[in-house]
């Protein structure tokens, strides 16, 4: 098998579909541009695609990473050029990688992308309903608080999420056109993570933070582990 | 005007990519650039729509020419039309997100007679006039097509006209005439256009009739009240189905759908002759594609969309001709492409399990057949030529292959039925378990059985039978409940509420729109969605405008009654169908005419077609 790594996006026209959607995209369009892609054992045999990490609903990206297995080795440029031209609307391919595994006489496989990835980088849009200067006291009270606490309510679960363990960098707040703009930089850790949706949302529920919510765009810029962008660690 | 969907509608709705578009394969184009905008709709939600193989082929018709521009639309969701309504959003095509009402056709494919208070709802969503005659010169043409043509009177009023039959080549002689027309300065205006259009071969426009009843308050006759209109409208109708486009790069829809995989038309027609079948009738006759064509069709399609899943569609798929070689090269084909293939309707036979468990090589999902009734006597009756011994030699060849599970649709309320044919149902589906436990030796098959209430249809043999009351139709699925004795028998029957409206307004007349449309100002819609259908309001409905529903669908019509769609006719002649009736009573068969004798029905002489059926043609 010969694994290749993709860095793909997804846009605005698809935002609001959902992961498992999107994954049967990817699937589709390699199917289209007739890759010798490799399929799953079984009577329902699909092809073998792994995420680094789901996107909520509403939320696009620039830096979506997926994984998928060849049966033959094909060249760089051929793998890009037929990939991309199979794409819809809404899915742009950014880079390929074919995955080096390690020396299989060290017994190890190359790590699977969800567990590579450590850190999600977001821009948060949102129209400002108040004053600029009490934005800025409030993401300011947020990147000095010690915790900082929301409630994921899900159908199966409603639990407390503290936020400040993920973030990794002070939220930076500025203006973009007429909408305010959040930088934030979440990790994504085995036990668990925080949605920039969720943390606006706290915002503005316990700080007042002057924007409207409900008409927020999110956008994920990166995703990163050790540090590097997941298409460099191949 | 563009409508952009703010994030918090989109955000705020269930399945929000129902209303987001750009899928794969839709086709955009500069909204300037043709004479001609067409919506079609299917007043369904999104999944359902995207599913109906009809529309996908005029779509891409459509939007083959050069001068045209076609779109979908679906019926919004319950929240989706509460945000709509609310914020006044009106419909919009999903394409170029134009406001319906900026189309000049808005085309409706009207699939079943529930459906009718959705056709309601979107043109007034759209912002239109829901009574024909009240619309504007700028308002979108309302056309409808589809099954429920064949009966079109109890929603007449609304529609400016309607396409009878086939609509691959007429829909776009309708394009056609409307961009002359417009080109020409509009002229005489809407009553100008649609009189031109009633010259077409399969048009029907209602507001050029006049209908009158008789003193007794029945529908006496529909006349032509301006020379442009016909008598009576005969279906279009394809006659070399190897000559007209199909669909080659469906609309891929990113979010899962109800048929969401390619579906290749094998043919038109089934000539079975099944007694109580519109569809039967109405799709006369024959016509095959041919094999060669056919797979060209599935790889153009397997390559514009990466499904991984095709069905062989038909309305009795194991029919085809050449059904075992086709599916030997569809193999070969895709061979290493892991695609999979799938019949809907199996026959009663071997042949179509052996085929059943090539295509299905390892996943043993359940297998459905269709004896339609419980006894000998009745199947006769409704000229269903499967025997007992056909569907316990089937459903044993199927558990010799390693079924577990079968499914049985029958109807009940056919004519002549007693309770000791509902009693056949029950002791018929015990002995496909008793069947199961001879073959393999073991208990532990599933036998679902699924009954639906008999709704008599226009157009044949059974078109003058009066309904059962839903009483007694409750009183049967009672009866045949408690003679299921067998645990492995599970029992699933249809609301016989819906099923009476449902046989009031497919034998209606012109008189039953004010009902209709009184039921959809008083909240009917989604009456398909069995948890959305307001039974009340429709009978409400129908007091508030003083019309006896029992009329409609418990009254048995005599024979020399005028009815009130003979004027839109799939070719079957009423002599035909009333022979059909009296050997239903007689309870005797009629052969099926492609590849047996001709039984006359008249489809072939009046529309000038011929079957076309490759086995026939090489023997
Ligand atoms: S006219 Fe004869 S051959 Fe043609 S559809 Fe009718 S019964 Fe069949």
């Amino acid at each position: 098998m010969f694994k290749y790594r993709a860095k793909i996006t997804k846009g605005a026209e698809i935002r609001y579909i959902s992961h498992l959607d999107y994954a049967g995209v990817m699937e589709r369009a390699i199917r289209r541009a007739k890759l010798p892609a490799a399929y799953s054992e079984g009577f329902n045999p699909h092809l073998k695609l792994a995420f680094a990490s789901a996107l909520s609903l509403g939320v696009t990206s620039e830096a979506e990473y997926v994984d998928f297995e060849l049966t033959k080795n094909l060249c760089q440029p051929e793998v890009f050029d037929k990939l991309k031209a199979a794409l819809p609307d809404g899915v742009k391919l950014l880079k390929l990688k074919p995955v080096k595994e390690p020396k299989p006489c060290k017994g190890k496989k190359h790590k699977a992308l969800m567990a590579e990835v450590e850190e999600a980088v977001y821009e948060v849009f949102a129209p400002l309903t108040g004053d600029w200067d009490k934005a800025a006291a409030v993401i300011k009270k947020f990147n000095a608080a010690e915790s900082f606490t929301v409630h994921r309510v899900t159908p199966k679960q409603n639990k407390e999420i503290e936020v400040k363990q993920y973030m990794l960098q002070p939220v930076k707040l500025s203006m973009c056109g007429d909408l305010v703009k959040l930088d934030m930089d979440i990790a994504l850790t085995q036990s668990g993570s925080v949605k920039p949706g969720e943390v606006l949302d706290g915002l503005c529920q316990q700080y007042e933070l002057p924007v409207e919510y409900k008409r927020a765009l999110i956008h994920r810029k990166e995703m990163l582990g050790q540090g590097k962008p997941l298409i460099d660690l191949v | 005007m563009i409508i952009n969907l703010e994030p918090e509608v989109l955000q705020a709705v269930e399945k929000p990519a129902r209303y987001t578009g750009h899928e794969l394969n839709a086709v955009h184009k500069e909204w300037d650039s043709v004479g001609c905008h067409f919506a079609l709709a299917l007043p369904d939600v999104y999944e359902v729509g995207m599913s109906n193989l009809g529309l996908k082929i005029l779509y891409e018709v459509l939007n083959r020419r050069e001068d045209t521009a076609c779109e979908r639309v679906y019926a919004p969701w319950t929240d989706m039309e509460a945000i709509m309504r609310d914020r006044n959003i009106p419909l919009f095509g999903l394409e170029s997100f134009h406001p319906i009402k900026e189309f000049d056709f808005l085309g409706f494919s009207l699939q079943y007679e529930m459906i009718y208070s959705n056709v309601l709802n979107m043109i007034d969503l759209a912002g239109l006039h829901i009574w024909s005659k009240d619309r504007a010169e700028d308002e979108p043409f309302v056309v409808g097509g589809g099954p429920c043509v064949y009966n079109t009177e109890p929603i007449a009023d609304f529609f400016d006209f309607f396409i009878v039959g086939e609509g691959e080549e007429l829909i776009c002689e309708v394009a056609e005439n409307f961009i002359q027309w417009k080109n020409a300065g509009r002229q005489g205006g809407r009553q100008g256009f649609l009189r031109q259009l009633a010259k077409l071969d399969g048009i029907y426009v209602p507001s050029l009739y006049n209908v009158t009843y008789d003193k007794k308050g029945l529908f006496k006759a529909i006349e032509p009240a301006v020379p442009e209109a016909r008598p009576v409208i005969y279906k279009r109708l394809i006659k070399d189905m190897d000559s007209v486009p199909f669909v080659e790069k469906p609309v891929l829809p990113y979010i899962g759908v109800v048929h969401d995989r390619i579906m290749l038309e094998l043919f038109r027609g089934c000539t079975r002759g099944c007694r109580f079948c519109q569809a039967g009738t109405s799709y006369r006759p024959v016509r095959e594609r041919s094999k060669d064509h056919l797979r060209e069709l599935a790889r153009k399609m397997v390559d514009a969309t990466g499904y991984n899943e095709m069905s062989l569609t038909s309305l009795s798929s194991a029919d085809y001709s050449c059904l075992g070689e086709l599916v030997d090269d569809l193999f070969k084909d895709f061979e290493g492409e892991k695609v999979s293939f799938s019949l809907p309707s199996l026959r009663i036979d071997s042949f179509s399990i052996d085929l059943a468990h090539k295509m299905q090589q390892v996943r043993k999902s359940g297998l459905t057949f269709a004896p339609e009734a419980g006894t000998q006597r009745l199947r006769d009756v409704i000229n269903k030529g499967v025997t007992e011994e056909n569907l316990l030699e089937a459903t044993s060849a199927a558990f010799k292959q390693g079924w577990k599970q079968v499914k049985l649709y029958f109807m009940m309320g056919l004519p002549t039925e007693t309770d000791e044919d509902i009693v056949g149902i029950a002791k018929l589906a015990e002995k496909v378990v008793r069947k199961y436990k001879e073959v393999t030796g073991k208990w532990g098959v599933t036998v679902n059985i699924s009954v639906s209430c008999f709704v008599p249809k226009p157009h044949t043999p059974f078109q003058w039978f009066g309904q059962l009351p839903k009483e007694e139709f409750e009183r049967r699925q009672r009866l045949l409940k408690d003679s299921i004795t067998e645990r492995a028998v599970k029992f699933g029957y249809h609301d016989a509420r819906l099923s009476v409206i449902e046989g009031a307004i497919a034998r209606g007349d012109r008189r039953l729109s004010q009902v209709i449309y009184q039921a959809w100002a008083d909240g009917a819609k989604f009456d398909g969605w069995s948890d959305l259908f307001k039974n009340e309001v429709w009978h409400e409905a129908f007091k508030k405008c003083g019309i006896d529903i029992t009329e409609y669908n418990q009254r048995t019509r005599s024979f020399d009654e005028a009815l009130p769609w003979e004027h839109t006719t799939p070719g079957v002649s009423r002599d035909f169908l009333m022979r059909e009736w009296q050997k239903a009573v007689a309870e005797t068969l009629t052969e099926d005419c492609r590849r047996g004798k001709c039984s006359a029905c008249g489809v072939c002489p009046s529309l000038k077609a011929k079957i076309v059926d490759w086995r026939r043609e090489n023997v």
